[in-house]
């Protein structure tokens, strides 16, 4: 019985890392997920995960995936895989923010602080690039 | 051109709304001391239900006798008066900026519509420009300001415009959209788009002394 265990085990494991993967990179992800929003007024921003953060040097899920604390952003928390429109609704619960106002604020913001990347409505509400 | 984005959104627009504010306050009390010094007497004769009622007609197409005269130009005149206020103020991508970065939202037109409206804003800029130098009578009145002040406003919408389109490139256009709608803003004190603040005080002057002193419409 025991012989037998533990290669399932193993092969539990396996298949875990693999669910896992998406969690860790986004190598798929193109555009910013725009399923929270019930009408669509734009093309979702383009976004692919893995070339935005190896461009700008970003190694910390933190430094977008936060947590909340007391109604407050809290940097500390990773929420990678949960998402954003768990707690971000389109319409903005009493305290929170909303969804677009998230968005906005955490690409363009950051941006604007870095002086680097898009800032302007068209250079990222686009088609993907061929 | 990052920088001078960041320029046109932060200090220049601080600085745009400011010299809007604050230079429209000085010339309204700047003219309200010229007009009590130069023509004092009409304080005796002026007249708040003259004013409104002429107010009413002239607000009103085709409410006044000078609107009747020429129809083309007085509806030109009521739809891009309309749209000039209409589509900046309930515009997605304005509402967008303060919605992010001060958290104040108001609904907005839909991006089709909007974007109509703006183009009919720019056509109608190139028609009062065709009229300011082909039209004999209003070329006589024309000055270099009135062609650079309506072409600044036909700017600021068509940059906005291609903007929105994507067409050439979105940082620059942008930022070129930004910085004339910052000039046409401070312009308005201190150019003939002044109107904007002194037209309701002209005509009630007008209104008040045709009502009060020489008993006629002025409408």
């Amino acid at each position: 019985m025991k012989q037998r265990t533990i290669p399932f085990a193993l092969a539990a494991l396996v298949v875990a890392c693999f669910l896992a993967m998406p969690a860790l990179g986004q190598q798929d992800m193109k555009t910013i997920p725009d399923e929270g929003f019930k009408t669509k007024t734009r093309l979702p921003a383009v976004f692919n995960h893995d070339e935005h953060n190896e461009k700008a040097g970003i190694a910390e899920c933190t430094a977008c995936h936060h947590g909340e604390k007391d109604g407050k952003r809290d940097p500390e928390a990773d929420t990678s895989g949960i998402p954003c429109s768990d707690c971000h609704s389109a319409v903005a619960k009493p305290g929170r923010t909303s969804l677009m106002r998230a968005f906005h604020k955490q690409c363009m913001g950051c941006h604007m602080d870095q002086k680097k990347g898009p800032v302007t409505c068209g250079d990222c509400h686009k088609p993907l690039p061929k | 051109m990052h920088a001078l984005y960041d320029l046109a959104v932060g200090p220049l627009a601080w600085l745009a709304f400011g010299v809007f504010i604050i230079g429209s306050i000085y010339r309204l009390l700047a003219m309200r001391a010229l007009a009590l010094k130069k023509d004092g007497a009409f304080m005796t004769y002026i007249s708040w239900p003259h004013a409104i009622k002429s107010l009413v007609h002239w607000f009103t197409p085709f409410g006044a006798l000078g609107w009747k005269e020429n129809p083309g130009v007085t509806i030109a005149t009521f739809v891009f008066h309309i749209c000039l206020f209409l589509v900046p103020i309930f515009l997605m991508g304005h509402i967008v900026l303060f919605d992010t970065f001060r958290g104040w939202s108001w609904p907005a037109l839909p991006d089709g519509v909007a974007d109509a409206l703006a183009i009919v804003v720019v056509l109608i800029c190139a028609y009062f420009l065709w009229r300011r130098l082909s039209v004999p009578e209003v070329r006589f009145l024309t000055t270099p300001q009135d062609v650079f002040v309506v072409s600044l406003v036909g700017l600021t919408f068509l940059t906005g415009v291609l903007a929105y389109h994507r067409i050439g490139d979105n940082l620059v256009l942008t930022t070129l959209h930004i910085l004339c709608g910052e000039a046409m803003l401070a312009a308005i004190p201190f150019t003939r788009l002044s109107h904007m603040l002194f037209a309701v005080f002209s005509r009630g002057y007008i209104a008040s002394e045709f009502g009060s002193v020489r008993f006629a419409k002025d409408w």
